[in-house]
C-alpha cells in the first residue's frame, strides 16, 4: 500500500493509486449496472432476488434517487463527452453526478480542475457544462 | 464515489461441490461471501459483475479442501476526505444530522451547517434559515463535502460539511411532497 491513508484527499485526486487508475463509475451507470444484475437475480430459480445484501439495496435506491441521466444512450454520451476534455476519471464523475451549473460551481466542486493548465479559461469549462447541459435537454 | 474494479481473492471449496458445476459452486460462494461486505481499503461490495480468472486449485493438507485463487470485477462504493457528495438526511437533531449516500452513513455537525441556520425541534426536527427559505429535515437532499473519514472492520463511517460554497440543500422534502 502506498502510504494513502495518511495524505487521502479527493480535491487534490489523492485517493491512492489504485483508485486512481481505476474506473470510477457515475450514478446513472451503476443503476444501469445494478438495475441488470437485479434481473438477472430475479431470474435465477432459488430465489436469488431475495438474498441481496443491505449494501445492494441502499446503493440501488441512491443511484436511482441521485441519476442525472436516465436513459442509457444518454449515459453513454456523457462520458464520452467529458472524456473530450482530458478529466481524470474521479474528476469525470464527480461532474456527470453533480451536473454544475456555472464554471466557479465546477471549479468549487472539483478544485482539481484548476490547477495544470487544462482549464486555462473559464470558457473552456462553460463549453463542457454546456455539452452536458445539452445532453439532458435531449436526453 | 462508485468505481469498477477488479479483486482477488483465495477461495476455499469443499470437495463434495467438485464436479461439472465446480465453476459455478465458486461463483456462488464468492458473490455469498464478499457482496455487501465492506473494508477500509476498497470500502463496500456493491455487486460482483464478472469473475476474470479462476486460477489452479491447491489441494490443502489434511483436510481435503482445496484453495482456488478468484479475480473478479466488481463495483464498489468507496467515499473519500474531500469528496463532494449527494445525501439523503436520515435524521435530525441538535447534535447535526446525518444523511446517506449509498450504503455510507455521514455525521454533519452543527458546526459544520452554516450559523444562519438555527435547530427547531418539534414533530419534524429541522434546521432553517431565519427567513424560512432554507429547511433542512429528513429526507431532504443536501449536497456535502466529506472532510473525515473513519473506518473499522465492517463500516466506513464519514463526517461531512456543508459551510462551503455551493453546498447544502437541493431539494426540500416539503416541497416535493
Amino acid at each position: 500500500m502506498s502510504g494513502m491513508e495518511e495524505e487521502e484527499n479527493a480535491a487534490e485526486l489523492k485517493i491512492g493509486e489504485e483508485f486512481l487508475k481505476a474506473k470510477c463509475l457515475m450514478n446513472c451507470e451503476v443503476a444501469i449496472i445494478l438495475e441488470h444484475k437485479w434481473e438477472q437475480l430475479q431470474h435465477m430459480s432459488d430465489g436469488g432476488a431475495d438474498q441481496v445484501s443491505q449494501v445492494f439495496e441502499k446503493s440501488q435506491a441512491y443511484v436511482k434517487r441521485f441519476s442525472r441521466y436516465k436513459n442509457p444512450d444518454a449515459v453513454r454520451q456523457v462520458r464520452e463527452t467529458l472524456s473530450r476534455y482530458s478529466l481524470v476519471e474521479f474528476e469525470l464523475c464527480t461532474l456527470g453526478n453533480l451536473c454544475p451549473d456555472t464554471a466557479d460551481e465546477a471549479k468549487a466542486l472539483v478544485p482539481s480542475l484548476v490547477p495544470g493548465g487544462r482549464f486555462d479559461s473559464d470558457d473552456r469549462v462553460d463549453k463542457m457544462l454546456n455539452d452536458l447541459s445539452l445532453i439532458k435537454k435531449f436526453e | 464515489m462508485f468505481f469498477h474494479i477488479v479483486l482477488e481473492r483465495n477461495m476455499q471449496l469443499h470437495p463434495r461441490h467438485f464436479g461439472p458445476h465446480l465453476r459455478d459452486k465458486l461463483v456462488a460462494k464468492l458473490m455469498k461471501d464478499v457482496e455487501g461486505t465492506c473494508s477500509g481499503r476498497h470500502g463496500f461490495v456493491v455487486a460482483i459483475t464478472g469473475v476474470e480468472d479462476i486460477g489452479k486449485g491447491l489441494i490443502r493438507e489434511g483436510t481435503g479442501f482445496v484453495t482456488f485463487p478468484v479475480k473478479y470485477q466488481c463495483v464498489v462504493f468507496r467515499p473519500f476526505k474531500g469528496e463532494i457528495l449527494e445525501a439523503v438526511v436520515t435524521m435530525v437533531n441538535k447534535m447535526g444530522f446525518f444523511a446517506e449516500a449509498g450504503p455510507v452513513q455521514i455525521f454533519v455537525s452543527n458546526h459544520l451547517i452554516p450559523d444562519d441556520m438555527e435547530f427547531q425541534s418539534g414533530d419534524v426536527p429541522n434546521y432553517t434559515t431565519s427567513d424560512g427559505s432554507v429547511k433542512i429535515q429528513k429526507e431532504s437532499e443536501v449536497r456535502l463535502k466529506i472532510i473525515g473519514t473513519r473506518v473499522d472492520a465492517t463500516e466506513i463511517f464519514c463526517i461531512g460539511t456543508i459551510k462551503d460554497d455551493f453546498l447544502g440543500v437541493i431539494s426540500d422534502p416539503g416541497g416535493a411532497l
